[in-house]
């Protein structure tokens, strides 16, 4: 279904009903950005475990309408996350076996499916959307999607999860918000006693997001990212060796074949970068989505859209990783070559 | 369930997930998260125990509860919803609490791990100790906002919960709210305060009359000591005839409050005449005390029958509606007087003692807190707000995001799997932020494992605390309810003298009531003495060393000193409070800008960031400052007077107007976090991000 396309006006005001609903997080980002939430339509692609995540956090915060798209059918590999999906769904569309329970979360949004396939969708489907997140696609087919959200002006995010590990990458082109800037005032008296007050200032903010390729074009063997790549562990490379995988085999590493995409992976990392402190262990958990580490990533790509939407706050600029073994969640930032 | 398929997980992983039997405390926001986790992770032996029922603001973020199950309790209707995700898992829910005496160390011993998602402190201090008595490990976390944590704590490795003080609620002296307000929080606390005086469970510190017998209001004498009594009958003699009254009235405070009710009672809660008792009568006794408005702005009373706008009878229902407008005067009388018809009528419903009890969630519980304060708010000349921004205050409400819980249940199990690995080191607690540090990174990992605190009064061994208590004033049943259960949160303690052996506090009905009503000096409680203080059920012990100081006027009764170390000679005392105080302060406000900038808004009980942008840290001193601020000019004006009175900007600066924003250059000094931190990745650099993350602001709350 096509969504109204008028609705960008934030003269709107809430209902009673969504007042109360929606009342702890008013509370914290205000009426106008549940305002803005109210109007904007997300496109969710890839309806693994992280796009349910995704999908349930985007629901919850009260936006106008969510399309799911999906041309998989549910594996019961989608059970180690996707929780949208009944048991009972094994082997039928994911969007389609996703959308009782995708409405039974919040009834005031418009929630649809979609089960063709991605590639097939052209730029004027894309233009429907506020927010574009892709899940699970091959960096070509990211590319292609990156370019169309650019030329109409939609914010695009990749995102992915292997096992525990995860990343996202924003491409919103130039983007403008607010951010309230915290200050620390210090006010002494005639006794030199110190006293903090803090001051918070609304301050106007423009950003330039550069494409996706900017991450395809980045080396990670530069040697001026090596200290880099040190202090925040492995999770870059990882990203790149897995990354490699599915385009060379065009699918992911598998658990029903362990040991075999594992000495794969291993071949992978050791061409991509010698010696390097990404090691076995790290690699033993990126099979499935595990629940946990897929919450983790949807909950922060879910709290970027909903950044985007309601335009307060800065969006991470522009790579995030989510390392399992520490749990660190950390932001690189891509420039365009 | 990932560990039901063979290859998701390293084998050993797979085999801890599926044998381990977990408990999850909570069924709140990131209860909910966790249980899902858990459940498909693989997890097979759960149980979840939630005392609470679901509410539609719920909805926003417990996302296992729906529109139907409104009403139905947490626990039951988590595990069902868990369930469909996987129904090969065993999931025992309890609707109970958790501090009920049906879930002792032997329950607690029966789990391999415990998850906490709790959303109040007295829970989270009774699990951590269960946890360290049953030797089991216990993932603690909360939310806030924008901000989460998760933090192991296992018994001999870890920092307990209590290891570490947690900053005491925000609490304001009864003169301020009394007679002299200078914030919105204080006209909503004395608002709440009128509530329970005419219709809840009247509190002897919850007077809302004029207090006469307000230091503030005599003359100071040149070394603003506060005067003896036998000074204070001197200066009597000056004194206006009402003023000598209300005094005597205010000593037998308790009679004057009845009198209220009753008085009440008697006009046929008659609105006009409440309304000007409190409003205009009781304000122009306060103009009375002049020497309080030498340095204030004077208050101005308002009057009932200017109020009354002709022919508007017809919406007076829907301006109680507007939750997000501030209403006018004349709104706020309105609805003053149909809110208290409506309590008036449930409260004359009542049978025998039965009082009512305020809820932010009881509508004209909440529209006549809201009124109230507006018009005390206006009396005071100090800024009005909505509805919305004064539930918030009253009802202590912390704002919650679906986001922050997802993030912060998910770090929270993906830390179970280390420790059921037993990889201990990697552990650290995590913290969530809204914006990244200097380093980049929004999810922070500690940089250490902290220890235990060997002085930590919970889980040292033979724990001690040293008890600065005014024995001459507070009676042993005080010492019961108010230091050892809400203090130090016991449930139910046995108390005995440790010289005597004798049977202070029985945890057995009736065994010492005839102790109840007796101060401690009475029963020979005195400086010196220890008690020995046991909790069967918690399997706690401790020592208390009374300290006995004499209370000030407005001073706490009591203080608890866990390292009696702190403890110096009684003249020096007061000094050296002062300065650890200012040094405490100090550190919070470094502390806060090196840990990401945007704590310190979130971490206030109260309210949402945008209602309160200017915040102060630390007030309750009687330090000389009074800071008045413009809306369009960051000035600060510094007055010396002898009492601290911060007076808010007119309008917050939460109004939009960013081309409007001023250079800084009034400001004295600025600390902004991102220009704290050096810019390369130094030692120096790294030593600082380990202080500040070992430090963090702490987040109290989930719900």
């Amino acid at each position: 279904m096509v969504v109204d396309m008028d609705t960008n006006e934030i003269s709107v005001e809430l209902t009673e009903a969504e007042n109360e609903l929606y009342d702890r997080q008013i509370r914290l980002w205000g009426l106008e950005s549940q305002k803005r939430l109210r109007t904007a339509r997300i496109l969710i692609a890839g309806l693994c475990g992280l796009g349910a995540e995704i999908t349930k956090n985007i629901i919850l915060s009260g936006v106008n309408s969510v399309k799911l798209l999906d041309d998989k059918n549910v594996t019961e590999e989608d059970f180690c996350s996707q929780f949208l999906a009944p048991r009972e769904s094994l082997n039928s569309n994911r969007a389609e076996a996703s959308l009782a329970r995708a409405r039974a979360l919040n009834p005031m949004v418009d929630i649809s499916a979609d089960r063709e396939p991605l590639q097939e969708k052209s730029s004027e489907f894309f233009g429907q959307f506020d927010v574009v997140v892709v899940n699970s696609a091959t960096n070509e087919e990211l590319l292609r999607i990156d370019t169309i959200c650019r030329d109409l002006g939609v914010k695009f995010i990749a995102t992915d999860v292997w096992g525990t590990f995860g990343f996202y990458f924003a491409s919103l082109q130039k983007h403008n918000y607010v951010e309230d800037v915290i200050k620390h005032k210090i006010v002494a008296n005639a006794d030199k006693k110190k006293k903090y007050e803090t001051v918070s200032i609304p301050t106007q903010r423009d950003v330039d997001y550069p494409g996706y390729s900017a991450w395809l074009e980045f080396d990670i063997t530069a040697p001026s990212y090596l200290r880099k790549l040190k202090r925040n562990g492995p999770g870059v490379l990882l990203l790149s060796v897995l990354q490699k995988f599915r385009t060379t085999h065009q699918r992911d590493p598998s658990y029903k074949t362990r040991e075999a995409d594992l000495e794969l992976l291993r071949g992978i990392r050791d061409e991509l970068m010698p010696n390097s402190i990404l090691g076995d262990e790290a690699l033993g958990l990126i099979f499935a989505q595990i629940s946990p580490a897929v919450a983790v990533v949807g909950g922060v790509v879910a709290q970027e859209v909903i950044k985007v939407v309601t335009k307060m706050e800065a969006p991470h600029r522009n790579l995030f990783v989510f390392d399992p073994d520490t749990c660190a969640g950390y932001v690189e930032t891509i420039e365009a070559k | 369930m990932a560990a039901a398929i063979d290859g998701v997980f390293p084998a050993t992983l797979q085999e801890l997930v599926k044998k381990s039997k977990v408990l999850v405390v909570g069924a709140g926001g990131i209860g909910c998260e966790v249980l899902k986790n858990l459940v498909l992770s693989g997890f097979t032996d759960i149980e979840i125990i939630d005392l609470d029922t679901i509410d539609l603001s719920n909805l926003n973020r417990q996302f296992l509860f729906h529109r139907e199950h409104v009403g139905k309790s947490k626990a039951r209707v988590a595990r069902e919803s868990a369930l469909s995700f996987n129904p090969d898992a065993k999931i025992t829910a309890y609707h109970d609490s958790v501090t009920s005496t049906d879930y002792g160390v032997n329950f607690f011993k029966k789990f391999d791990l415990v998850l906490s998602a709790l959303d109040n402190r007295a829970a989270r201090n009774h699990v951590n100790r269960m946890c360290l008595n049953a030797d089991v490990p216990l993932i603690e976390s909360g939310t806030a906002g924008y901000n989460g944590q998760v933090e192991l704590i296992k018994r001999g490795l870890t920092q307990c919960y209590e290891c570490t003080p947690k900053d005491k609620q925000r609490s304001f002296p009864g003169c301020t709210i009394r007679n002299t307000p200078s914030e919105p929080i204080h006209c909503i606390v004395w608002a709440k305060h009128l509530f329970n005086q005419l219709f809840g469970e009247s509190l002897e510190d919850e007077d809302i009359s004029p207090d006469a017998a307000d230091p503030d209001a005599k003359e100071k004498d040149g070394d603003g000591e506060p005067k003896k009594d036998d000074e204070n009958e001197k200066e009597k003699g000056e004194e206006s005839k009402e003023e000598k009254e209300a005094k005597e009235d205010t000593a037998n405070g308790n009679i004057v409050r009845i009198n209220t009710r009753q008085w009440a009672r008697d006009c046929n809660y008659d609105a006009g005449k409440l309304f000007n008792k409190f409003f205009n009568e009781d304000i122009t006794y306060l103009l009375r005390m002049s020497n309080l408005w030498k340095t204030r702005k004077a208050p101005v009373p308002v009057q009932w029958d200017t109020l009354q706008s002709e022919g508007s009878s017809g919406d007076q229902k829907d301006v109680a509606k507007q939750h997000h407008k501030v209403w006018s005067i004349e709104e706020c009388a309105q609805v003053f007087a149909n809110s208290l018809k409506e309590l008036s009528g449930t409260f004359l419903k009542l049978e025998g003692d039965d009082t009512l009890a305020w809820d932010k969630d009881d509508q004209p519980a909440m529209d006549f807190v809201a009124a109230c304060a507006n018009v005390r708010s206006h009396i005071f000349d100090i800024e009005r707000k909505s509805r919305f921004e004064i539930k918030s205050m009253a009802g202590n409400i912390i704002p919650a995001i679906a986001t922050t819980n997802a993030i912060t249940a998910g770090i929270s199990v993906m830390r179970s799997f280390k420790v059921l690995e037993a990889k201990w080191e990697q552990c650290k607690a995590v913290y969530a932020r809204l914006r990244p540090n200097a380093r980049n990174h929004f999810l922070v990992p500690d940089a250490s494992l902290p220890g235990p605190n060997p002085n930590c009064y919970v889980c040292a061994s033979d724990p001690a605390i040293t008890l600065k208590i005014d024995t001459k004033r507070l009676r042993i049943k005080e010492l019961r309810d108010e230091v050892l259960v809400k203090t130090l949160n016991m449930l139910n303690p046995d108390v005995t003298v440790e010289s005597s052996g004798s049977i202070l506090i029985s945890s057995e009905e009736g065994e010492t009531e005839c102790n109840e009503g007796k101060l401690l000096s009475e029963l020979n409680i005195v400086d010196g003495v220890i008690l020995k203080c046991d909790d069967f059920f918690q399997n706690y012990e401790l020592s208390i060393i009374i300290s006995h100081f004499d209370a000030e006027r407005d001073e706490n009764l009591f203080e608890v000193v866990a390292d009696a170390s702190q403890l110096k000679p009684k003249d020096e005392e007061q000094k050296k409070d002062t300065v650890e105080a200012k040094e405490d302060d100090q550190k919070t406000a470094t502390k806060r800008s090196a840990n990401g900038e945007e704590d310190s808004k979130d971490d206030g009980p109260s309210t949402s960031k945008r209602s309160r942008p200017t915040e102060v840290v630390e007030e309750d001193d009687d330090d000389c400052l009074v800071i008045e601020e413009d809306e369009d000019q960051a000035e600060v004006v510094i007055v010396a007077t002898d009492k601290l009175s911060v007076q808010s900007p007119p309008k917050s600066g939460a109004k939009r107007k960013p081309c409007e924003v001023i250079e800084d250059e009034d400001i004295t000094e600025i600390l902004d976090s991102s220009d704290d931190e050096p810019a390369g990745p130094t030692k120096c650099k790294r030593s600082r991000l380990d202080e500040s993350s070992s430090n963090p602001v702490e987040v109290i709350s989930i719900d």
